[in-house]
This record gives structure tokens, sequence and C-alpha cells, in this order.
């Protein structure tokens, strides 16, 4: 049968097949939080590690070398990337491995279609958990470079907030692919063409002044840069206005996409 | 009896679904009254599956028409889906969680309040015997207990329908039986039974009406009982014939006894109403057998006579 099987984006569906029930999805969230709640002193500790090796190899090891970073030492400059990229990390296992078991070697998501829940309160749930996550990773980064002594304003105590909308965004993104790959191997594109380049190069680790004008330009496509340029200007003190522009990319980008799984997994699961 | 009752489970009118080209259920018609067991028999691939999952919501309907506990399928699935329980195929517990936690979790999909959903586990644990292994994570049960959470967790929303789909495939006979038990005692209850089965003893035993299906077609319907009777007569003369044996001449010789006969290989059915009497007739040295067995016909009788001996897929 060709159940669950890679349906690509499939048939197009109706508009009452794409607006969640916040209450059903909630019943997703709390699953996944259930789980979560299990785990998380476990399996999952080392991420939360993942960020500060970056920061202790990098900020602290390698910014002794270098001086100052547009007029701030080189761990001031890369802690706010960091709290992003964690909550980056998270989104991108969450909504990878973790959702393509559920939906095609444990088959959860077929228990859960047969109740009242639909695709798209499955969907919904499963992003705004990942997104909690994030926020949760995130968040934990910000406590600990603040101890660092690396936060110098306090509009940081608005990271979490964003640190959520980022993380929602990371999470569409991750869903999405998720939603449209045949086979779980298609992963390594995933991470080693995407997550890996974008955790790079989106102004976390340099400022994009002194690279060619379209290394810029590449960046502004993906969720990352927006979510740094967002944390450092929180960090260091930021202008309302740039604030608002990236934001508005993560909130459009979030909800255009989140059409594409709600049909992908419709035709994947409900064929 | 009231007015929720008296709708039929299940209305099925034209019902079509094809996979890629694929005619998996080519326009049946069926009708489920409440509080009855109904059953769904047929070869792997005769389309018992698709009509389960067009049924609780997981296949879309091509063609033809389809109502559920009084409700169109595809309009109002979620409506349908909160008042069905599902048993599906294939075991897909949430390995993550723990026995009691597949209830309780799942509860809230149909938004069961907490305090409610907490007995209503404890109740289906007992009922499924499956209290003292509340805290362990699945995968640490058998086939039989996994196969007892699954229709436990069906029940949690108090369905006024059950869709099970082959609820004992791969069970030992002490497993088996623990589920007919957990079935017969909803049936006592009252609640709406639709299940698919490739055992016809199950068949024969639980549902009072039943259809069977080949290649996504109703070859037949009615109850166990009635569908043996019609389509192969009391008893059944099983003979191995030998080597020489001329089975037209055998068929002639008999002619005006027989109900009815197949004739696969070597093997020769012969329906009739006493087949002890039919053997005694049976000039022993002009038909040689190997082996003849006189017994009751079964509905596995009706099955392999309506859909064939050949294997399948």
């Amino acid at each position: 049968m060709q159940e669950g099987a890679y349906a690509g984006l499939g048939p197009r569906i109706p508009l009452r097949d794409l607006v969640p029930s916040p209450r059903h999805a909630a019943a997703v969230w709390l699953r996944n939080a259930l789980v979560f709640s299990k785990l998380w002193k476990g399996v999952l500790l080392p991420q939360f590690l993942d960020p500060l090796f970056y920061l202790v190899a990098l900020g602290f090891g390698l910014g002794t070398y270098i001086a100052r970073i547009n007029g701030v030492p080189y761990e001031d400059f890369i802690a706010p990337g960091l709290i992003a990229s964690a909550a980056m990390w998270s989104a991108a296992f969450e909504t990878t491995y973790n959702v393509y078991l559920r939906m095609n070697e444990t088959r959860l998501y077929d228990a859960v279609l047969a109740t009242p829940v639909e695709v798209q309160d499955l969907v919904a749930g499963d992003l705004a958990w990942s997104a909690s996550r994030a926020a949760v990773y995130g968040t934990s980064f910000l406590v600990i470079v603040t101890a660092f002594g690396l936060i110098s304003s306090w509009w940081a105590v608005l990271i979490p907030l964003f640190v959520l909308l980022g993380g929602l965004c990371f999470s569409v993104v991750g869903y999405t692919f998720t939603s449209l790959i045949p086979k779980i191997d298609l992963y390594s594109y995933f991470f080693t063409l995407f997550i890996t380049p974008m955790f790079l190069f989106s102004g976390i680790f340099f400022p994009f002044e002194r690279l060619p004008g379209w290394v810029e330009v590449v960046a502004w496509f993906t969720p990352l840069f927006h979510m740094v340029e967002i944390t450092r200007g929180l960090a260091t003190g930021p202008d309302a206005l740039e604030i608002a522009a990236h934001t508005a990319w993560l909130v459009v980008v979030s909800a255009v996409l989140f059409y594409v799984p709600v049909r992908a997994l419709r035709s994947r699961l409900v064929a | 009896m009231s007015s929720a009752e008296a709708t039929p489970a299940v209305v099925a009118a034209g019902l079509r679904k094809s996979y890629d080209g694929r005619v998996a259920v080519d326009g049946i018609d069926f009708v489920v009254e409440p509080g009855i067991c109904f059953g769904f028999l047929g070869p792997n691939g005769a389309g018992k599956t698709t009509t389960m999952k067009m049924i609780y919501g997981l296949a879309s309907i091509d063609g033809g028409e389809l109502a559920v506990l009084g409700k169109e399928a595809t309009r109002q699935r979620r409506a349908i889906k909160q008042r069905l329980g599902v048993v599906p195929q294939e075991t897909n517990l949430d390995g993550e969680l723990t026995v009691r936690e597949n209830l309780t979790v799942h509860a809230r999909y149909f938004g069961i309040d907490p305090d409610c959903a907490a007995r209503r586990a404890d109740e289906l644990l007992e009922f499924s015997l499956l209290s003292d292994r509340a805290g362990e994570r699945v995968w640490a049960l058998s086939g039989g207990m996994k196969r007892r959470l699954l229709v436990a967790r069906a029940l949690i929303n108090e369905p006024d329908l059950v869709v099970l789909d082959e609820p004992t495939t791969g069970l030992d006979p002490q497993a088996r039986l623990a589920v007919w038990r957990a079935l017969d005692r909803l049936k006592r209850r009252g609640v709406t039974l639709l299940m698919t089965t490739h055992y016809m003893e199950e068949a024969a035993r639980l549902c009072d009406r039943l259809v069977i299906m080949d290649h996504g077609k109703i070859v037949t319907e009615g109850e166990p009982g009635a569908l043996v009777l019609e389509h192969v007569g009391r008893e059944v003369l099983e003979l191995q014939l030998a080597e020489g044996c001329d089975a037209d001449q055998l068929l002639a010789s008999l002619d005006g006894r027989l109900e009815g006969h197949d004739f696969a290989e070597d093997l020769l059915m012969l329906y009739t109403s006493d087949a002890e009497a039919l053997l005694a007739e049976i000039d022993h040295r002009s038909y040689p057998h190997e082996s003849a067995i006189a017994r009751q016909a079964t509905l596995e009788d009706v099955f392999l006579r309506l859909t064939g001996r050949s294997l399948r897929e």
C-alpha cells in the first residue's frame, strides 16, 4: 500500500483543512511536552551544552586573539547569536527525525488522526511544541551568557519571546522538509547543506561588513540571519524599526510555509 | 430505543476508492445496524482495510456516499471521530509513554477532562487486565497485551461505534480469547462493532452479520449461519482423490444427492445435508480416494467457495 509513502505536495486542500483548532493542537503540544519532561534530564541534556562549547572555544579561546568586533569584545559579539542558534538546533532536531519517526515508523500519527485531531491541528501542535522547546534552549543559554556578563541591555528580557517566534520559523522550515522527503536518509542534505551553513554564515561569528555584498543577500533569505539580528539587537540595545522588520520576516515566512506540511501530510497520511 | 440508536451506525452507497489508478473499493453498498457486530471478510487486498479507513477518516473518499453515526463522512469528519473508537491493524501505541499514559494522553485528543480521563484509564486497565502493567513503557508488553491496550485505547471516549481492523491477527490462542471476551462485553453493553478478520471462526463467533469482499466488491452479505446454509449446505465431505479416480463420473453417480461441489487439484468438496451417509454411498473401488473427511460446513467453506482457492498477493 502507498499509505505514508512519499506523496510530494499532494492535491490542494480546502481552507477549512488549513485552520487549526487550538484545543486539539494543545492536546498534541501536551503530549510532546510530557515526553520531553521525561527525557530532558537524560538524553537531551547534551544539547543544552552545545552552544556553551562554541562560546568557550571561540569566544574565550579564539576571542583572545581578536581585539574587538564593531567595538565589542568577541565573546560579547557571538553570545547573542549563539542564543539564536541554540533555538535553531533545537527546532531542527525536533522537527526532523522525531517527526519523521512518529509519521513513518511508529505510525503514531495514524493513531492521533483517528481521533478528532485533524492534520492541521497535529502540525500546529507539533510546531508550537517545537517552538516552545527552542525557547527553552534559547532562554537557558541566555541565562548562561547573562551569568558570564555578556549581555549589556535590559531589552534582553524580551529575548525569550523572540526566540519563541524564531523557533517557530525554524520549526516550520524543518517540518516542511520532513513532510516532503521520501526517505529518512535525506536529512544529511538538510543538516549539511542548510542548517550548518546557516549556522556559520548568518552573522553569528563575524559581521558582514567586509564580505562581498551577495553574502548578506543570501543570508537575508535564511531565518537564522533575522533571528541573530534580533537577539544581538536586544542584547546590546535595539533599534525598534529593525527589530520590527526582522520580526515581520519571521512571521510571514512561518505563516506562509505552514501550508506546505499541512498539505503534504494530508496526502501522506489521509490519502 | 432512542432515536440515536435507531440511526444506522454506517450507511455506504456506491462507495469507491482508488490508489494511483488501482481500484481498492469498487462501489460497495452496506448498512450496519446499531448494536450489532458487523464483520468484513475477504482475502488480502480485497478492500477491507481501505473501507475501514474511509469510515474512520484516514482515507479520502473518491465516490459514492458514506454516513457514519448519521453524519456525512467527508464534511463531518471531526464530529464522527469524536464518537468513534479505532483499533488499527498495525500497532501504533505511543512508545515514549507508559501503558497508562497511552490512555490518558489519547483521552486528551478527545477533549476529555483529566479527572474523567484518569478514572476511565483505570477502568480500562482493569477491563483489559493491564492494571499491574500501568507504569511500564509499552515496548515491555507482549503482543497480546499491546492488542488489549489498543482495544482499551479505542474505548477511552466511550464510543458509539468501534472499528477493529484485524484485532487478533498474530495473537496466540489465549490472547485471542482475551480479546474476544473484551469484544463480547462491549457487545453486551450495546456498542456497535465493525471488524475485519481473516479468521472464520472469529467471524462466526462474534459477528451477527457480515459481508465477504473480493476485488473491491461485496460478494455476499448475511448472518454467518445463514450464509453457510445458503452457499454450502449443512455438511461437507472432503475427498482426497487417488490417482485414476474420475471425478466427473463420481459426480455423475451422485447426481441429485449433492447441494453443490468444488474440485481443486485432487481435492473434491461435496456439499450435502449428511456427509456420513454420502460417504457410505460412494463405491470405494470404482472411485478410489486417499482420505475422506465428513464434517460440518463452516464459514471457511463459504469464503473459499466465493473467493476461490488460489493464493492472493
